[in-house]
């Protein structure tokens, strides 16, 4: 396409390319050459667009449209689906959905939730990428003016227990969680933020495309809660922090691809380069300027870098931008202004400020030692216009820009595993299946890394990842935080996802993902408040994909409605398919937050003492599809557990209210590995046994009152003087299980005991084992 | 002098992470702390900003990266200290103000060369250092301190000797080092030994229960003259007991094991 790019007769590098003469394999040419992922009608479409202009584009417009018109900028695909499912979940208590959503908290704060994804940077270079995918999440809660307060880091990756067949190109899992781990590790650690909750799942589906999710919460003054966008026209745009490079160049077209067995190779320059020591004075610089208020509005650069942050801060303030592009603060003098225009380098944001505020900004910056520099202003023309020393090199319609396509693409509606095919497995004895599922990774103890994440810096941190006692601790269900000092109200967060029902079934998948984030709130005593949502999903020009994506969307949208639940926040991740096409399991993940309105009263997981009573408390049905133990003996098939909406509500209503009262010594959710991983796990984190008896379950099969895993669950321990009141509140909803007891899990209707002990080391030691190291 | 009375400076530049809960902790005593950035006591800093460190009473390093750690663990936060206000610090000590240093701060401290200062109030040159954890990795767990001191030390003079503390530890490097052999024995002729880590029984510590290896469990020192400090683990993370990792096993006062450290040094400045 040489030919097609002509050098402009000026002292830097810009190409004028001749777009109006471009046949269409031409435009296909000139998309892949200059790497823009622009589909052939998306040429045209810009084509039609020039030509109305009466000119051809630079390289700098044509390079920022690839920005803003990728899937990841724009949500071409999932758009129509999020907007018929999703959106529009409203609540009075919802004060923002800005770059992250804000939630009232109490009567003079706000707190901030957002979850995105940071996939196929990791997938290349897992330390920077993970790293580099905390420092992007904690500046979407910052530039809501609120403090971040915690951060969740849910992760995916193959198998690291045995040995797998790499596709070409593909890093070792085992090799992948060390740099991911080390990576949230070393930036979160570094940055001050505590790392309070997270997930590990383990299948041979994520072995080509890891999946490294982040989430962060924060805390606002309601009156301090800052805007994304500039005030109005005449204002100054001042971009703050790190120098921009070439690291991170088409980052976001390279997370609106699959990867390939080349990615390495190709995209290595995509993933940016972290600075937390860069990153912690930007954060104290921006809430002190935006206290002040000195600022109109800020936004952090991410995808797109300075090409998508200028025109979003103008367009939503009505307004344009004028850039003096010369301007920006290099790494490295020679970058071409589209590099400098499309970089994704790291630590940077921008604000907006009124002309007479200027120098008290850079001041407060300059205090900091944090890069200040004007680069911009606002106009009120709605166009964005680049100079170069006054040379123009860009001048587009904001709208044009920032509007980019949208695809009702096809899809086929998956087919979902049914009871009526199931095959239930051959299983050993039952004392070998409940060792055996604990040390199964899905379930066992992620101590290794959670250790290495310092989950109390601030001091706010009331309920840990692990519970029980000191250094020996079991899992918790969500974590609590006091995000005010001085006062009890909490915060609680908690990761819900299943993968395995959304591909078995991805409706009543997309429930139970929101289902189990609901039962971990509740289960510390927390009222679910809202939810933030990272769709992990295949490429979704397949249909099968797209199909699977929409399945799950209406299930969690329903459930959340029903719940009256807002998502005030949520971040979309397509295109994870491996080379050969092997796409990752339907994977939606789901931070949710919850409020305790005094943290003192918050319950733990682990069994407190012997001799209290142990209830079931919930229904547990026949739904053995997509199972830990279908998954680990090959049962196939089997009905995926549903969601009843209006018991969850009832159930989780009274829970609360027993909590409220302080009648609930623990309580933890049935997930993976149904009941008796439930139980078991209560005892590891207790140190101590328990006597059970399933026949107040009415069900034929015991192997599925253990197994299945039924939504809507808990497992509760009451102490014997309070089981009057507690059985007054939940009704027949509770079944008396048995009772705390010993050093065994006795389950004597049918003739099972496990000794503590043994379930401890079949829980505590495998990642440890694989991962190296040991503690307990 | 009255609680409200005593001025802490909480002092941080880039990197430095737990000002806030540092700054907390000495206000939930009824100090009046204030967070510094280092800058302003060395003047670079607009006029109203700029502070003095006569003017305060207490000093306190809190936790953190300071300056990333590249180098050493507080290497670059010391260097930059001891060229700027070197001698005003050196005079804070001589004065008998109390200094405290937590994690990365007991780091600073040692670099500085007021810890373990055995002659003098600043040694010329570290005499010892905190080397990477045994486990080689960092380490956030619970730990367990018996306070040793003899009487020296103003930040446990409010509490028991040989009584208990559970105070959790963050690190990734905290095991004390030194050349000289007879290092440990020194400290604890001088009295400069404030808290060991030990096993909740009370018996000596094992891994994880000694989470870095540190000889003879040593977690926290204090100088010869007993007004600096410098610790590990976190005692401004536990000032109440819903911040103790397993408070919801066992029933105890709403005070965290972090406030008598706390409250120990307020209430002797103010007996005074």
């Amino acid at each position: 396409m040489a030919g097609l790019m002509v050098k402009r007769d000026v002292p830097f590098e810009l190409y004028d390319v001749d777009i109006l003469s471009a046949d269409d394999e031409q435009l296909k040419g000139i998309s892949s050459d200059m790497s823009l992922s622009l589909s052939l009608e998306e040429m045209r479409n810009i084509q039609e667009y020039f030509r109305k202009e009466g000119r051809n584009p630079t390289d700098v417009e044509l390079q920022s449209l690839g920005q803003a018109w990728s899937e990841h900028c724009c949500y071409k695909s999932s758009k129509p689906i999020l907007k018929e499912f999703v959106f529009g979940i409203d609540r009075e208590d919802v004060l923002s959905k800005g770059d992250a959503g804000v939630m009232l908290f109490d009567d003079d704060y706000g707190y901030a939730l957002r979850i995105e994804s940071h996939n196929h940077p990791s997938a290349i270079e897992p330390y920077g990428g993970a790293a580099t995918g905390i420092g992007g999440i904690l500046r979407d809660v910052v530039c809501m003016g609120a403090q971040p307060i915690g951060l969740a880091d849910p992760l995916c990756f193959g198998p690291i227990d045995k040995e797998v067949d790499l596709p070409q190109g593909i890093k070792s899992p085992r090799y992948l969680v060390n740099g991911v781990v080390s990576g949230i590790r070393d930036y979160g650690n570094r940055v001050g933020i505590p790392t309070i909750t997270g997930g590990f799942f383990f299948d041979e589906k994520y072995t080509g495309n890891c999946l490294v999710n982040v989430a962060c919460l924060g805390i606002v003054k309601r009156k301090d809660l800052a805007n994304n966008f500039a005030g109005g026209p005449g204002e100054v745009m001042i971009l703050i922090g790190g120098r921009t490079g070439r690291d991170g160049i088409h980052g976001v077209n390279f997370a609106s691809t699959d990867l390939t067995s080349t990615s390495d190779e190709d995209s290595r320059g995509a993933v940016q380069l972290g600075d937390p020591i860069t990153k912690e004075p930007v954060m104290h610089a921006c809430f002190e300027v935006n206290a002040k208020h000195l600022i109109t509005g800020m936004k952090d650069l991410g995808g797109g870098g300075l090409s998508c942050v200028v025109g979003e801060m103008a367009l939503d303030a009505g307004c344009g931008a004028d850039v003096d592009l010369e301007k920006v603060p290099l790494k490295e003098p020679g970058l071409a202004p589209w590099e400098i225009w499309v970089s994704e380098s790291q630590e940077r944001m921008m604000c907006t400020c009124k002309p007479e505020n200027v120098e008290k900004v850079l001041e407060i910056f300059e205090m900091w030692d944090v890069l200040a520099t004007p680069i911009a202003r606002t106009t009120d023309l709605k166009r964005t216009r680049l100079f170069w020393n006054g040379e123009p090199i860009f001048d587009m319609d904001l709208e044009f820009l920032t509007g980019g396509p949208v695809y009702e693409r096809p899809y086929i509606l998956p087919e979902t595993s049914s009871r009526s095919k199931e095959e239930f497995p051959e299983l050993p004895g039952d004392k070998e299946v409940i060792l055996s599922l604990l040390s199964d990774l899905n379930v066992a103890s992620k101590e290794w890394a959670i250790r290495q994440y310092d989950h109390e810096v601030r001091a706010g941190t009331v309920v840990h990842p692990l519970v029980g006692e000191m250094n020996m601790a079991g899992p918790g269900d969500a974590s609590v935080l006091m995000p005010v000092p001085g006062r009890f109200k909490g915060l609680a967060a908690a990761i819900g996802c299943n993968p395995w029902f959304t591909e078995a079934d991805p409706y009543k998948g997309g429930k139970a993902c929101i289902d189990e984030t609901c039962r971990n709130l509740v289960a510390v005593g927390a009222k679910p408040n809202a939810f933030t949502d990272c769709l992990n999903f295949g490429n979704p020009e397949k249909p099968e994909r797209l199909g699977e994506f929409r399945e799950a969307v209406r299930g969690l949208g329903e459930i959340a409605r029903e719940l009256g639940i807002p998502i005030p926040s949520g971040n979309v991740s397509l295109y994870n398919e491996a080379p050969g096409g092997h796409h990752i399991l339907p994977t939606p993940m789901i931070l949710g937050c919850g409020l305790i309105d005094d943290v003192r009263k918050a319950v733990t997981a682990d069994f407190k003492k012997a001799g209290s009573c142990v209830f079931l408390f919930g229904f547990t049905k026949d739904e053995m599809g997509g199972s830990l133990l279908f998954r680990k003996y090959g049962g196939k098939e089997g009905a995926v557990p549903d969601v009843d909406i209006p018991v969850l509500k009832r159930l989780m209503d009274e829970l609360l209210q027993a909590m409220d009262e302080g009648i609930v010594l623990s309580c933890h959710d049935c997930s993976d590995g149904g009941l008796a991983v439930a139980i078991a796990e209560m005892c590891i984190s207790g140190r101590v046994g328990a006597e059970i008896d399933l026949s107040g379950i009415l069900m034929e099969d015991y192997r599925k009152k253990l197994y299945s895993e039924s939504n809507s669950r808990w497992i509760v321990e009451v102490d014997g003087m309070n089981v009057t009141r507690f059985t007054e509140i939940l009704g027949n909803d509770a079944t008396l299980l048995g009772i705390t007891k010993g050093d065994e899990l006795r389950i004597k209707d049918v003739g099972i005991s496990v000794p503590v002990l043994e379930m401890i080391e079949a829980w505590n030691s495998p990642m440890w084992k694989i991962m190296g190291g040991g503690a307990q | 002098m009255k609680p409200e009375d005593v001025k802490v400076c909480v002092i941080r530049i880039e990197g430095t992470n737990c000002e806030d809960e540092m700054a907390g902790a000495f206000e939930m005593v009824g100090a009046k702390a204030e967070k510094v950035h280092l800058k302003q006591l060395l003047g670079q800093a607009p006029a109203d900003m700029r502070r003095s460190l006569e003017d305060y009473d207490i000093l306190a390093f809190p936790g953190g990266f300071s300056a990333g750690d590249y180098v050493r663990a507080g290497a670059i936060f010391a260097a930059r200290i001891k060229a700027g206000i070197g001698s005003d610090l050196k005079r804070f000590i001589e004065e008998g103000k109390p200094v405290l240093g937590v994690c990365n701060g007991f780091q600073i401290l040692v670099e500085l060369g007021l810890l373990p200062a055995m002659e003098g109030t600043m040694s010329e040159v570290p005499t010892a250092a905190l080397y990477n954890n045994d486990s080689g990795r960092f380490e956030c767990r619970p730990t367990v301190l018996r306070n040793d001191n003899r009487g020296k030390c103003i930040f446990t003079s409010g509490i028991k000797s040989k009584q208990m503390l559970s105070i959790p530890s963050a690190h990734a490097e905290g095991k004390l080092m030194s050349m000289d052999p007879d290092f440990v024995q020194k400290l604890e002729d001088n009295d400069q030994i404030v808290f060991r880590y030990v096993c909740p029984d009370g018996s000596d510590a094992v891994y994880p229960w000694n989470p870095n290896g540190s000889p003879s469990d040593i977690a926290g020192i204090c100088n010869p003259a007993g007004n600096v400090l410098g610790m590990m683990p976190h005692p401004e993370r536990v000032m109440t007991r819903y911040t103790h990792a397993d408070w919801t096993r066992n029933p105890g006062p709403a005070e965290g094991d972090g406030y008598r450290i706390f409250s120990s040094v307020i209430e002797s400045l103010t007996r005074n």
